[in-house]
């Protein structure tokens, strides 16, 4: 039991890195980025590509992070643009429409160019005893990396000047306007964090296990649960749900089969639809 | 007709703006000077608020100018007007609800660290806000978020500060308060523009007043003037 719990500790912390990259892009406009798991694929498949070159792992992990931070740059300097220029029910429809394409474009042309390709980051070691359990050297690794970042991230977001006015925005765009804040220029600057939280989710996740070049739906619909558990967008919520998630999916994968955990997930967030609507920390 | 003799602070010529193609006002000729506070007054549906709306670049204006002190914002977004000095405090007061007051005042000096002689201005204004520094904006009372609105804008150390229907929402003592707090800043040298429907408490402060009709200036002139004209008497009044 305890080393199942670790595991989905381990799992969740993952979760909700991917989590906190949806939920701040649909928190600021309403967009909810059915591309975002494609986009940590494409992040997952350049850094393998990088890897194979014969390039450091580190070296080949920063340029996926950066490549996922780009395109992600790139959908929104082009695809978002008439998305936000819309209001109401308009944006959120035409929003899902665009990032549904790109995620069909993003993840064919991947799954035909490199039909077999993934991402492994074997990190050697010997496992580390923790609680007694022996935990893979990989899977302490990532939860590092997903801890240091998630602090990083909420120290960013409760402490900058800058931090502070993407809140603002998710708050009340038009006081955010009237005290200066260019939301546009926020949305840009989030798309593309939220793309390299993407691209350091492939890294991360790929450390325990091979990264496909086929997870892109699987991942996408991961994120929005631990969007809509955790709160719009609210950093903590999205940590917070992702851990709890990632424990539920581990015990109920372990205990009754893992053909049941992506439907207890669905319903772990129509749950929340239905009795806490704004999530565990949304407003 | 001028009282104060300063140079236009802020001037705005034949601006028209409104909403799908329909121009809510039209043709409309405003200046303030540094230093004067100024009322818009009309009734509701008379085009107020799109006045602030469109000067403050949350609203694209469909002709005209707005210039403030000899540079021409015209069709420059809002956060960049903000930035050039006009603080438009709405009546929606659109503040941050899930953040603390502080933080709130803290963002009216974005991008800028606020710097504490404001924020002691702010106190000394409004002490109130001082002793609610922690609680969230959301919670606050009417009367306390409007004072936080205005404090917000002050933050930013603006040039004008343009206000819509201050007393919304508010009781009427409080009102008076909040005009008492406005006639304050006036004193110690801020420019104000201020539309408001309850006139005898606009002209209580503003040196001088436009009347708005059907998106039109109908009249202008000083405040005392204004309160003698027998048409805004009859209509804005209450004097038959």
């Amino acid at each position: 039991m305890r080393a199942v719990i670790l595991d989905g500790i381990v799992l969740g912390l993952a979760f909700g890195l991917l989590g906190v990259g949806m939920t701040l892009v649909y928190g600021l406009g309403g967009v909810v980025n059915l591309a975002y798991g494609q986009i940590v694929v494409l992040a997952a498949i350049v850094a393998s590509l990088v890897m194979n070159e014969g390039v450091s792992t580190a070296l080949a992990a920063v340029v996926g992070v950066l490549a996922a931070a780009g395109v992600a740059v790139l959908l929104d300097l082009t695809l978002m643009r008439p998305v936000y220029r819309e209001q109401g029910e308009e944006r959120i429809l035409l929003g899902l429409l665009l990032t549904l394409g790109a995620a069909f474009v993003i993840g064919g042309l991947l799954t035909w160019r490199y039909p077999t390709g993934a991402l492994y980051v074997n990190i050697s070691g010997e496992p580390i005893s923790i609680l007694g359990v022996p935990m893979a050297i990989g899977s302490i690794w990532a939860s590092v990396i997903a801890l240091v970042v998630g602090a990083a991230l909420l120290l960013f977001f409760g402490a900058t000047t800058f931090g502070r006015g993407v809140r603002s925005v998710i708050q009340d765009e038009i006081g955010a306007r009237l005290v200066g804040i260019n939301p546009s220029f926020v949305r840009t600057v989030i798309f593309a964090l939220s793309g390299a939280l993407a691209g350091i989710v492939a890294i991360t996740s790929s450390m325990s296990g091979p990264l496909t070049v086929n997870a892109g739906f699987e991942l996408t619909t991961f994120a929005l649960i631990v969007t809509v558990v955790g709160g719009l967008g609210s950093v903590a919520g999205a940590f917070l749900a992702g851990v709890l998630l990632g424990v539920v999916n581990t015990v109920s994968a372990h205990y009754i089969g893992q053909y049941i955990t992506s439907v207890i997930l669905l319903g772990a967030a129509a749950l929340t639809i239905l009795i806490r609507p704004r999530g565990l920390l949304g407003r | 007709m001028r009282i104060s003799g300063g140079p236009a602070l802020l001037e705005v010529v034949g601006l028209a703006a409104g909403y799908l193609g329909e121009r809510v006002i039209d043709g409309i000729d405003i200046e303030v000077r540094t230093g004067e506070a100024v009322a818009i007054i009309g009734s509701n549906g008379a085009g107020k608020t799109t006045l602030f709306r469109a000067i403050a670049g949350l609203l694209p204006s469909m002709e005209g100018r707005v210039v403030l002190d000899g540079k021409d914002l015209t069709g420059r977004p809002a956060h960049r007007i903000s930035r050039a000095g006009i603080a438009y405090v709405p009546a929606e007061r659109h503040l941050f609800p899930a953040m603390t007051l502080k933080s709130n005042l803290v963002l009216g000096a974005y991008p800028n660290r606020p710097d504490r002689e404001t924020l002691e201005l702010v106190y000394d204004l409004f002490p109130r806000l001082q002793e609610r520094q922690r609680q969230q904006a959301g919670t606050l009372s009417g009367g306390e978020q409007q004072m936080l609105a205005v404090s917000r804008a002050l933050m930013a150390r603006p040039r004008l500060l343009m206000l819509d229907e201050p007393t919304t929402g508010l009781a009427p003592k409080i009102a008076q308060v909040a005009f008492e707090a406005l006639g304050g800043l006036k004193e110690a040298g801020m420019t104000l523009l201020i539309a408001e429907q309850q006139v005898p408490l606009a002209l209580s402060v503003a040196d001088r007043g436009y009347v708005l009709e059907n998106g039109r200036i109908r009249l202008e002139g000083a405040s005392d003037e204004l309160e003698q004209n027998p048409e805004v008497r009859r209509a804005y009044l209450g004097v038959a």
